[in-house]
C-alpha cells in the first residue's frame, strides 16, 4: 500500500477538537485495554473459583465408579477444560501485563502508534481469553454434570454351577439357602445346597462362549 | 523509510496559540512522510508548520472500547483499512514548553487538515 498527502480544506475548531480527542482516546486507549483485561481476568477467576467451591455440594466425586465409557468421555472433558483454561488464563494475563519481549530501536517510530498497535493486539488476545475461559467453564460443568449423573459402572458378578447349569449375574438376594441371580435371561434362583462352584468375576462370560 | 528534515528549526519561543492557516496544510503535505506500522495504523511524521518541532501523528483505523456487549466483543474483527481517501485533522502534538499553554495542552496549537491518499502498489 503506498500513501501520498495532499492538503485538505480549510480546518476549523471542530477539526481542532476532533484531533485533540482522538489523541486523549489514543493516550488512554491502552490503561483502557489493560484495566478492562484486569477486570476480567479477576472476575473470571472468581467464576471459576465458585465452580470448583460448587462442588460442595456434590453427588459422585470418583470418576472410576462410572461406567467405563462415560468415564473416558469425562476424562476428555476435563483435559479440554485444562487446556482451554490454561490457554485462557495465559492469554488474559497477556492482555493484563502485555507481553516480555525487546523491541529492536530501529523499529520504535511513535510511542502513540506502538501503544495503539499493543492495544489493538491486547484486545485480540482478552477477547480470545474471554472466550477459552468461558468455554473451560463450560467443560468443567459438563464434565461434573456427566461424573454426577451419568451411569454407573456395573459391580462385581457371581457365576454359580450347578447340576442343571451355570447361572451368572449379580446377586439380588440371599435368603433360606437361596441366592438369587439377575441373569441376561432374568432372574433365578438357585440352591446353594446344590451348587458345586461359586465365583466372582468381573463379567459374566458372553453366551456361546 | 523517508525521514524528513525540519527547514527551521524548532522554535518553542513561539506562544501557544490556537490557529490555522491555508500554508500550514500545504507545508504539512509537502513535508510529512507517511509510515504504514500494521493493518490499519499508520504514522504521520514531520515538522510543525508552526513551530517546526518534528511531530508523529498516529492515524488508525478504530480503537477500543469496552462498552459494548459481550457477544459483539468476542465476535469483533480486524479494523478495517481506511478508506482510499480521508480528511484527517491534524494538530501540533510537539513536547515543547511554548508559553502561554494552558495544563493539559500539548504542542503549539496549530491545526490543519491533510486528505490522505492510499492505492495498492
Amino acid at each position: 500500500m503506498t500513501y501520498h498527502l495532499t492538503p485538505g480544506p480549510q480546518a476549523d475548531v471542530a477539526d481542532l477538537r476532533a484531533a485533540r480527542e482522538r489523541g486523549r482516546l489514543l493516550a488512554a486507549e491502552l490503561p483502557r485495554v489493560r484495566e478492562a483485561a484486569a477486570a476480567w481476568r479477576n472476575g473470571l477467576g472468581g467464576l471459576l473459583a465458585a465452580l470448583v467451591g460448587f462442588s460442595l455440594i456434590k453427588g459422585r466425586s470418583d470418576v472410576s465408579q462410572l461406567a467405563r465409557s462415560w468415564a473416558a468421555w469425562v476424562g476428555i472433558l476435563l483435559l479440554a477444560a485444562l487446556i482451554a483454561g490454561a490457554a485462557g488464563a495465559m492469554l488474559l494475563i497477556r492482555a493484563a501485563s502485555g507481553r516480555p519481549s525487546v523491541m529492536p530501536v530501529h523499529e520504535l517510530l511513535s510511542r502513540n502508534a506502538a501503544d495503539h498497535i499493543e492495544a489493538v493486539t491486547a484486545a485480540a488476545a482478552l477477547r480470545r481469553g474471554i472466550a477459552l475461559t468461558l468455554i473451560c467453564a463450560a467443560l468443567l460443568v459438563a464434565a461434573v454434570g456427566a461424573t454426577w449423573y451419568g451411569p454407573q459402572r456395573n459391580g462385581p458378578v457371581l457365576q454359580v454351577t450347578t447340576p442343571s447349569g451355570t447361572f451368572c449375574g449379580p446377586a439380588v438376594a440371599l435368603s433360606d439357602g437361596n441366592l438369587t441371580l439377575r441373569t441376561a435371561g432374568g432372574q433365578v434362583v438357585v440352591d446353594l445346597e446344590e451348587a458345586a462352584a461359586i465365583q466372582a468375576a468381573a463379567h459374566c462370560p458372553k453366551p456361546g462362549t | 523509510m523517508r525521514v524528513s528534515n525540519p527547514a527551521s528549526p524548532p522554535d518553542a519561543s513561539l506562544p501557544y496559540s490556537e490557529i490555522t492557516h491555508d500554508t500550514y496544510a500545504v507545508d504539512a503535505a509537502k513535508s510529512f512522510t507517511v509510515t504504514e506500522l500494521t493493518h490499519g495504523t499508520t504514522v504521520l511524521r514531520g515538522p510543525c508548520p508552526r513551530c517546526h518541532a518534528l511531530i508523529d501523528i498516529p492515524v488508525v483505523s478504530g480503537i477500543f472500547r469496552s462498552s459494548r456487549s459481550v457477544a459483539g466483543w468476542l465476535r469483533a474483527t480486524a479494523p478495517k483499512a481506511a478508506e482510499a481517501s480521508h480528511d484527517e485533522p491534524m494538530i501540533c502534538t510537539c513536547e515543547d514548553e511554548h508559553p502561554d499553554r494552558p495544563d493539559g495542552r500539548s504542542g503549539c496549537g496549530a491545526y490543519w487538515i491533510l486528505t490522505i491518499w492510499s492505492s495498492a502498489q
